[in-house]
């Protein structure tokens, strides 16, 4: 208690000192406003002061002086969202908590067009959506968002917004090579044919060499080469109408290795496997936006994307999308009301290597139609605004959902503002976790009848149902002066219906084992039962259920001060606590476990932007990650106990640095160190798909951007 | 929830907060776009003369509201005899009363149809999305060679019925239809 008071006493103390925004530019006349250099680090304004949301804003300018080459890089400095590279295209990126290399509870969208895969759920990052260069924006809102952006936007959002053409006018060609094999380009043309008419074409490769195995047994087998076309026409037809086309292809070869290929005679050994990856997506797509008479401003929005995911030795799938999206805008009075209707279609033809992995149904279509309302009401000017939303969601396989939200924005002064937030949102299940049947474990126990390999069998539900969240969010912005800016959000959700697994069965496939053999599905695993040893092996069947609740709890903090007029800083801290609730049944126990242990508890960025000179820029990036532990999925050593065993991930803290050379306006070259303070560092640890851990080690890189 | 773990969590969100507000509001100021912008749109009001004779002078702020922390201090102030204030708005019956009226560039998709809500009311519209005198705008801030420049689109400003000072038209970097 005597602590919480010298906190409050804490507060009061700084709170006189809340001063207005900087001091004004005091009585500057126009003449000497438009001669005014502008030496400021920042270009775009990074405020989104006026959403009752913990939202973070990302700039192309912030993109090209991360040094980063990939999305989920570039994602590392908003607070909440949590990035851990798997191998050189593999990332694992989720907001707030419940990280995996397949994390359900983040919504992405380009421009508007989900890219959260139907199959897998999640995204598949090692696809490069769109290149770096085309990106204006992105912005980020964590927490639940499933009114706006649909059932998935669970713990945050991430909007990608790209360049509008007309900005993308001339030629462009970047190249960046260096060590550990890297060598990207991008390529851009671009005109305006008329006032109102412009496209752009533009192009990026990249190109990694393999990584090293964390285990120091060699090299992985992620050799990256990905590759994306992109496509963007724009008319302006007047009176408030314009219409986009996109056109986007893009593909990723990638391979893997896994330490999985199971040989049970005469005793249990694991071989490599390196299976090879290609993904691929193509998409077109086409907005339109009018303006009515009476003031509605409508957008309509369709999309056909053709996509595909092979895993040699592992899966096939290939897949047609279809979306369809209107949304509606009407501002009268106190109120700005939002609407939208949305049908999006998914068909699918899979093929997968049983009994490895099996899938129910060679084909399916799913469906979904969604409907939301949305309306702002300034229940006093300047001062007090209340949010609220509703959304349903019919669908082919999770029936129909419900999303909602309510909000209030409180600004008691220009310079603060406070909100409170409620909402809930679904999480669909994918179709891989209703219908997919694998293998996802090997561990050896130790009983009466010596060493037996214990195989997890993991068997489909076609009726694993949605997953839920709901909970309340309390934020504060401040700007201090016209110099620092900061904010600071608390949330605490509840998740119920969470997937997990319990065990349904067992057997094995030796007659020493008695009643536990199962002639029938050992045969089905191609294993000799044949008397009097047949092949010493357990299994132990677990199907997916809608069993696992719990809370998460975080505090986010980001910061922003620009110290000099050359000189910028930016932090970013995340705390994150998962608290999974104790069940009878103790598979949904040990699940429980592996959750709340599976991501660090904490997790910053800080970065400094610094122009040295009007051509000369020096940006460091220090960024750091608690440790955390992961279920070992093959664990060869005899135990004793049938509870999981985990790997352990350190935490790590490690430096970015970039110094560019602008020759001229068009011309600047870019040195770049990446993952400097240590000679290796390890992010993940796969789940799911047991990829053998790769080390992430520094890279050197030398960059040319050329405009013409 | 028990107690304790109400009381820890609430422990780091005051730790957090303090954090916050404990960064200094002090240091050297420090002159950033946004605040040039600020600047801008305050004295836009002093070259443009508006019809009518009012004690106040609205400077109004559209939806994703970026410059209000930096137009705070400017709240008050005289500009011609006339009392400045600073409103933020979202629809068109908020725009009564406004003489000048800011769209953010991140709000360039609602640009048509807040220009239809102004359309031949006496408000001077500035933005800085860089197509704003082009999509029918009066004013346009643009960043260019390391400088805010700004645009003007004199038929915005006829239809609008305001009159700019020829030392604005001199100062903008370019000026497109005719004045009147």
């Amino acid at each position: 208690m005597k602590r919480a008071s010298l906190w409050i006493a804490l507060l009061a103390a700084f709170s006189p000192g809340l001063h207005a925004a900087g001091e004004s530019l005091d009585d500057i006349s126009l003449e000497d406003l438009v001669k005014t250099d502008i030496t400021s680090v920042s270009r775009k304004s990074q405020s989104l002061a006026d959403v009752p949301a913990a939202a973070f804003v990302i700039s192309a300018d912030d993109i090209r002086r991360s040094g980063a080459q990939s999305l989920p890089d570039v994602l590392r400095m908003a607070p909440g969202i949590e990035v851990a590279q798997i191998d050189n295209g593999r990332y694992a990126v989720t907001a707030r908590g419940f990280n995996g290399r397949f994390a359900t509870k983040l919504q992405v969208l380009i421009d508007g067009r989900s890219i959260y895969h139907p199959l897998f759920a999640g995204v598949i990052w090692e696809l490069d959506p769109i290149p770096l260069d085309d990106i204006e924006r992105i912005e980020i809102i964590r927490g639940a968002g499933g009114v706006m952006w649909g059932a998935n936007a669970v713990n945050g959002v991430i909007n990608i917004i790209s360049k509008h053409t007309r900005n993308q006018t001339g030629g462009a060609i970047n190249v960046t090579g260096g060590s550990k094999g890297t060598g990207d380009l991008y390529a851009r043309i671009g005109q305006a044919t008329s006032d109102s008419t412009s496209w752009k074409l533009s192009a990026q490769g990249r190109h990694i060499e393999p990584s090293k195995l964390a285990d120091q047994s060699g090299e992985s087998a992620d050799r990256l080469n990905s590759a994306v076309i992109d496509f963007r026409l724009d008319h302006d037809i007047g009176g408030g109408r314009d219409m986009s086309i996109w056109a986007n292809a893009s593909r990723s070869k990638l391979n893997d290795a896994w330490n999985t290929q199971p040989n049970f005679v005469p005793t249990l050994t694991l071989s490599k496997l390196t299976p090879q990856q290609d993904a691929h997506s193509e998409s077109l797509v086409g907005r339109y936006r009018w303006l009515s008479d009476s003031g509605i401003e409508s957008s309509l929005q369709a999309s056909f994307t053709r996509s595909g995911v092979s895993i040699t030795e592992f899966l096939a799938e290939s897949r047609n999308t279809v979306d369809l999206d209107y949304q509606g805008r009407y501002a009268i009075g106190r109120h700005d009301i939002l609407w939208g209707l949305s049908y999006r279609s998914s068909s699918d033809e899979i093929t997968t290597n049983e009994p490895y992995i099996a899938i129910a149904g060679r084909s399916y279509t799913q469906s979904n139609t969604g409907i939301f309302v949305h309306d702002d009401w300034t229940l006093i000017p300047e001062r007090l605004k209340f949010g609220a939303g509703i959304r349903a969601d019919q669908t082919s396989a999770n029936g129909t959902n419900y999303s909602a939200n309510a909000s209030l924005l409180w600004t008691p002064s220009r310079t603060d503002s406070v909100w409170l937030k409620y909402a809930q949102a679904p999480r669909t299940s994918a179709r891989a976790e209703r219908d997919v049947s694998i293998l996802t474990g090997v561990a050896i126990r130790t009983s009466a009848l010596g060493n037996t390999p214990v195989i997890s069998y993991s068997q489909a539900n076609s009726n694993l149902g949605p997953e839920k969240a709901q909970g309340v969010e309390l934020g504060y912005r401040k700007q201090l002066s016209s110099a620092v800016s900061a904010d600071v959000s608390a949330y605490r959700y509840r998740y119920t219906n969470l997937r997990s697994g319990t065990q349904t069965g067992m057997f094995g496939c030796s007659p020493m084992f008695g009643a536990l053999l199962d002639t029938a599905k050992c045969g089905y695993f191609g294993l000799d039962t044949t008397p009097p040893f047949g092949t010493p092996v357990l299994f132990v069947e677990t199907q997916t259920i809608n069993g696992l609740a719990g809370w998460s709890d975080g505090v986010e903090l980001s910061a922003d001060w620009m110290v000099t007029p050359n000189w910028r800083l930016q932090l970013s801290y995340s705390w994150n606590h998962l608290k999974m609730d104790s069940s009878s049944n103790p598979s949904i126990n040990t699940h429980a476990e592996i959750t709340e242990r599976s991501g660090p508890h904490q997790y910053g960025s800080f970065r400094s932007q610094w122009n040295i000179t009007p051509n000369q820029q020096f940006d460091l990036w220090l960024r750091s990650s608690g440790g955390f532990d992961r279920q070992k999925l093959i664990d060869l050593v005899p135990n004793t106990s049938t509870a999981p065993t985990f790997s352990h991930v350190p935490g790590y803290v490690t430096l970015d640095l970039r110094y560019g050379y602008r020759v001229n306006k068009d011309l600047e070259f870019a040195l770049i160190g990446r993952n400097l303070i240590n000679t290796k560092h390890l992010e993940y640890i796969s789940d799911f798909i047991p990829s053998a851990a790769t080390s992430i080690t520094p890279t050197w890189l030398l960059s040319t951007r050329w405009n013409f | 929830m028990s107690f304790g773990k109400i009381n820890r969590l609430a422990r780091r969100i005051a730790l957090a907060t303090a954090l916050v507000l404990a960064i200094p509001t002090s240091f050297g100021e420090v002159t950033t776009e946004a605040q040039l912008k600020a600047a801008y749109l305050v004295n836009f009001l002093k070259y443009v003369e508006f019809p009518g004779t009012r004690s106040t002078i609205n400077l109004c702020l559209f939806g994703r509201d970026s410059l209000g922390p930096y137009l705070a201090s400017y709240e008050g102030r005289q500009i011609g005899g006339r009392e400045l204030h600073i409103r933020k708005v979202s629809s068109p019956e908020q725009l009564v009363d406004c003489q000048e009226l800011f769209i953010p560039d991140t709000e360039e998709a609602r640009v048509a149809a807040v220009l239809r809500w102004v359309d031949k009311q006496a408000i001077l519209t500035v933005s800085d999305s860089e197509t704003f005198t082009r999509d029918g705008g009066a004013i346009a801030l643009i960043r260019i060679d390391g400088r805010l420049q700004f645009e003007i689109n004199a038929e915005a400003l006829n239809r609008a019925n305001l009159k700019a000072s020829s030392q604005m038209l001199r100062l903008a970097r370019q000026v497109t239809g005719a004045v009147r």
